[in-house]
């Protein structure tokens, strides 16, 4: 936690320092944005308030970006509450606030209106299966072992399953306790999404929320799923890898569709981004992407922004903060855990930024 | 004159007379009552030390008066919004709940009585201190909070007026009912019209006593988590004003008590400190007014 | 020698009052009062009224089955299984009778316990420190207990569970009551205790009142008889007592019932219907409050559905505890308070 918090101030302070230092010269990464101290500059007039709310998935990221750039732009009031992917696409809908965060997609009848919105990627990440298990640091974890341990027909940790995916690693037979989301979450939708792709023991579809099997355990948003592993010894749950890390839980190295163990990085993560199809509006699917290297549970984030904005100073405000976020506040997506965009998406966010 | 002293017929009323069994029933009946007396004493003290020591080691001067950290894995940080909200909340629920209510008691005690429509009030006070908290803020969320379209300090200020009113009326009632009717009626041949008597005579007469209770719904609503879910929203910085989102204690202690972080849990028990001062403090003070000044019979 | 007293010259109104002004200043006042008093009413009404309202697109969609389903499925899944959201309070509703069932059980000897120390035992000096941990027991917010438990009590009583399950899992019906625990500590068991210590500042009032009511000279009377002190309680406090216990008990219930916040942070998340009282579970006003801040739309609806069960269970309770309370004290003083 120290060190997050020591290396988010040192990244936060790098990025000002080059924001300052780049005034001089022409940043050819950000074909887009003009001269950098104009964009600096450009922030340092803008005032205002935005109430934003969506996914606790990107949370630590937003908080740190929001932080950021209030350093650069200080008088703007952003607050970011995260409340779920599924009541940020509502809220948005109804108005109620400016952007949206959400792992998901918009659904017809859900949230905004198809074509008064647009998605804009905003970092992705690792959904980590963290696990507690006395004695065992490390696991190796196929998908169809993975459906079965969630969907509970496994019920063991020394299940021959398990033994078969980790060969030589002493298990204890104790039960397994499955912790999941009991709120309606993107994390659990992108996770249930790639049980569904990657394996065909997955019967219980996918979701904001499933109809997880009733001996299992719920925890509220990433944090809560976080502290029920940490207190509950033989569990076994999903949480982003910033949660997990920042917990002290280990997590399980997966077998992607190449076949091979990886374990969740951001490296690992970036890897899957690269083979990872764009779409036309921006959604983008990382999930079981085929690479060697890559993480197959990838999640992807988006900030849910209106193509229209009536006041003029809010589109001003959005186009602000996020124009930050995606050239400065990526740097800070490594010390909380996140992994940046790769660049060709990265472009065409900015370019979907400067339609509003 | 002598001692009559029993006779050879008369009952032995010694104590060994008891037979074992019996006695042996009664000593296990003392000590499960004695047991139980502890067994209530133990949780009490366990919180108190747990609230007192992991908060104590929180709390300081910055703790109280800094924002809350927008991510809860930060160290640092502090309550100060979180006092501000619960002040906010809870006094603009008493403004509203305590006049309220002690004109409802002044009806059920001066004018209603034992009519039918007094009795069914009486009643349905008391019912509604039974229904739960949450069921208060579904109901201000449903009616105020969707029809105003945003979640404000105000509408949790109405959920928790709405846990006030039966307590405030029913502890009133009571109060009122201690006044001696002497007064009432040295007033009434004095030439004072009924209501200048209530408002004159009789509640200055029971104004300890209303205090206290007030007091002790005053309480009990800044300890109240649940009707505040749905109504108040969430803020990370000091509002001081009602028509906006807002936070309060019991919120921050409710967020931060499911997160794995240690400063967030530190924050809990920190709040959870200056909570159980302002709550105690109040049920204290309460239970001094009521008995230090309390009603003298004439 | 007679006085001559002085005749008061006759008021000039035919109303003899003239403090306060006329009759209109009473029948404001009184106007007034009736509408504070009558709020109470409207204020319950409307909230029958307007939940119910929110929860009907909820109640539409499942029918009678919001009521008895087992399922609780709150977005539409893609891909296999339901097509739709599904909402069933069946294990709601149990996990809230278990949990008040475990917090009576410990809860009410305790608190007559209690009550009884208060009234017979207790040396002057020491009731007065006994009533004041009772009024602190009360009003310690539940989220404190909450956080308390939560945090110190799940994680220390999962040893005491797995002991408990090694030592009557054997038994037929004990085994399966105290079956296998779940290892957080967090189970109808623990949310039952900690409910257990909230409950008992109630029931004991109430009994306190009940036992005080009891005439003295029916205790003296039996201990003239020879009674020792439990038999005198026996045979002359209980009996003339019971039927106020039992509406104590019944409002411990409602109590019991209605709690949020202590009970959402310690029972787990789990909607599952046990006999197990170590697993994890989920009662309605907890489900409400974990759910609440992330839904949206027909899920929303389907969580005010839920407020509203709750809402007309508590009234129910409550209004059968007092009808029980008043008709004791009738009997027991020969008029209602």
């Amino acid at each position: 936690m120290n060190r997050n918090v020591l290396s988010r101030r040192v990244l936060a302070g790098v990025a000002l320092a080059a924001l300052a230092l780049a005034g001089c010269g022409n940043n050819d990464e950000e074909p887009g944005a003009g001269d950098s101290s104009g964009a600096a500059s450009e922030f340092a007039d803008l005032s205002g308030e935005l109430k934003a709310s969506g996914a606790s998935f990107p949370d630590a990221y937003y908080q740190a970006a929001i932080e950021g750039f209030a350093e650069v732009a200080p008088d703007v009031n952003i607050t970011y509450n995260a409340v779920g992917s599924g009541t940020g696409k509502e809220e948005f809908g109804q108005g109620l606030t400016d952007f949206a965060g959400s792992d998901s997609l918009v659904k017809e009848g859900q949230g905004p209106k198809a074509g008064e919105f647009l998605y804009v990627p905003t970092v992705a990440a690792p959904i980590t299966v963290s696990f507690n298990v006395q004695g065992v640091d490390k696991l190796q974890l196929s998908p169809d072992t993975l459906a079965n341990i969630f969907s509970r027909k496994i019920k063991t940790w020394g299940d021959a399953a398990i033994k078969a995916d980790n060969p030589g690693v002493n298990l204890p037979s104790t039960n397994i306790t499955v912790v999941h989301r009991s709120d309606g979450s993107g994390t659990t939708s992108n996770f249930t999404k790639y049980l569904d792709a990657a394996s065909d023991a997955w019967t219980l579809g996918s979701g904001d929320t499933v109809n997880w099997p009733s001996d299992t355990q719920g925890g509220e948003k990433n944090t809560g799923v976080a502290q029920l592993l940490k207190q509950a010894s033989g569990s076994i749950g999903y949480v982003d890898l910033s949660d997990a890390k920042a917990t002290g839980l280990k997590f399980a190295a997966i077998k992607n569709k190449d076949g091979q163990f990886v374990e969740p990085s951001l490296e690992a993560a970036t890897a899957a981004l690269e083979g990872a199809e764009i779409a036309e509006d921006l959604s983008y699917n990382p999930l079981n992407a085929a690479g060697a290297q890559a993480y197959p549970i990838t999640s992807p984030t988006y900030l849910l922004i209106k193509t229209k904005y009536d006041d003029a100073n809010k589109a001003k405000l959005v186009k602000g903060f996020l124009t930050y976020l995606l050239n400065d506040g990526q740097k800070l997506a490594e010390g909380e855990d996140f992994a940046a965009l790769p660049q060709a998406l990265k472009d065409k966010a900015l370019a979907q930024v400067a339609k509003i | 004159m002598s001692v009559v002293s029993p006779g050879a017929g008369a009952p032995n009323l010694s104590s060994g007379a008891i037979s074992g069994r019996r006695r042996f029933s009664n000593h296990l009946a003392t000590a499960f009552i004695a047991l139980s007396v502890i067994l209530a004493v133990i949780p009490l003290a366990l919180v108190c030390y747990y609230v007192l020591a992991k908060g104590a080691s929180v709390v300081s001067w910055e703790f109280l008066s800094s924002d809350v950290p927008r991510s809860p894995r930060r160290e640092g940080g502090g309550i100060w919004p979180a006092i501000v909200g619960t002040l906010l909340i809870t006094g603009a629920a008493a403004l509203m709940a305590i006049p309220l209510g002690v004109l409802g008691a002044v009806y059920l005690n001066e004018y209603g009585k034992n009519r039918p429509l007094a009795r069914v009030i009486r009643t349905m006070a008391d019912v509604m201190t039974g229904v739960p908290s949450i069921v208060m803020g579904l109901f201000i969320y449903v009616a105020w909070v969707t029809q105003v379209g945003s979640q404000s300090g105000f509408a949790g200020a109405l959920a928790l007026g709405c846990l006030m009113l039966p307590i405030v009326i029913r502890t009133t009632e009571e109060i009122l009912r201690l006044v001696p009717d002497d007064l009432r009626q040295a007033s009434a041949a004095l030439g004072a019209r009924r209501w200048r008597t209530t408002v004159t005579v009789v509640l200055p007469a029971a104004v300890s006593g209303i205090t206290s209770g007030a007091m002790l719904a005053v309480a009990r609503a800044a300890g109240e988590t649940a009707p505040l879910l749905a109504t108040i929203g969430l803020v990370y910085t000091a509002n001081y004003s009602l028509m906006e989102g807002n936070t309060a204690l019991p919120m921050l202690i409710f967020r931060n008590a499911a997160q794995p972080f240690d400063p967030a849990q530190q924050r809990a028990w920190g709040a959870a400190l200056a909570l159980v001062v302002i709550v105690v403090a109040f049920t204290i003070i309460a239970r001094v007014i009521s008995s230090r000044f309390a009603i003298k019979d004439y | 020698m007679t006085q001559t007293l002085e005749k008061p010259a006759p008021p000039a109104d035919k109303s003899l009052s003239s403090r306060g002004g006329g009759a209109t200043g009473d029948r404001v006042f009184a106007a007034l009062c009736v509408t504070a008093g009558v709020a109470v009413l409207a204020i319950l009404a409307l909230i029958l009224f307007t939940t119910t309202q929110q929860a009907l697109p909820a109640l539409r969609e499942s029918g009678l089955g919001f009521f008895t389903g087992a399922d609780w499925i709150a977005n539409d899944p893609d891909g296999d299984g339901p097509a739709g959201p599904t909402f069933g309070a069946r294990a709601f509703i149990f996990g809230t009778f278990v949990v008040s069932a475990v917090a009576l059980v410990v809860a009410v000897p305790i608190s007559i316990a209690i009550a009884l120390f208060l009234t017979e035992l207790a040396p002057r000096r020491l009731r007065a420190v006994a009533v004041t941990v009772i009024d602190l027991l009360a009003a310690v917010p539940s989220v404190v207990f909450g956080l308390w438990g939560i945090l110190v009590v799940a994680p220390a009583l999962v040893p005491v569970y797995d002991w408990l399950h090694g030592a009557v899992g054997g038994v037929p019906v004990l085994g399966s009551i105290f079956g296998p625990p779940v290892s957080s500590g967090r189970s109808f068991m623990t949310a039952g205790l900690i409910l257990a210590i909230m409950i008992v500042p109630i029931i004991t009032s109430i009994s306190r009142e009940v036992f005080n009511t009891v005439p003295s000279a029916h205790k003296q009377a039996a201990v003239a008889l020879g009674a020792t002190r439990w038999e005198m309680i026996k045979g002359a406090v209980m009996p003339h007592s019971f039927g106020g216990l039992v509406g104590g008990v019944m409002l411990g219930l409602g109590r019991a019932m209605g709690e949020t916040i202590a009970v959402a942070l310690t029972i787990g998340a789990a909607t599952q219907i046990t006999a197990n009282v170590l697993q994890s579970g989920n009662a309605l006003p907890s489900v409400i409050a974990q759910q609440f801040g992330e839904s949206s739309g027909v899920h929303r609806s389907a969580l005010i559905g839920l407020g509203v069960v709750l809402f007309v269970l508590t009234v129910i309770v409550n209004l059968l505890a007092r009808v029980v309370v008043r008709r004791a004290e009738i009997r027991m003083k020969g008029t209602a308070k």
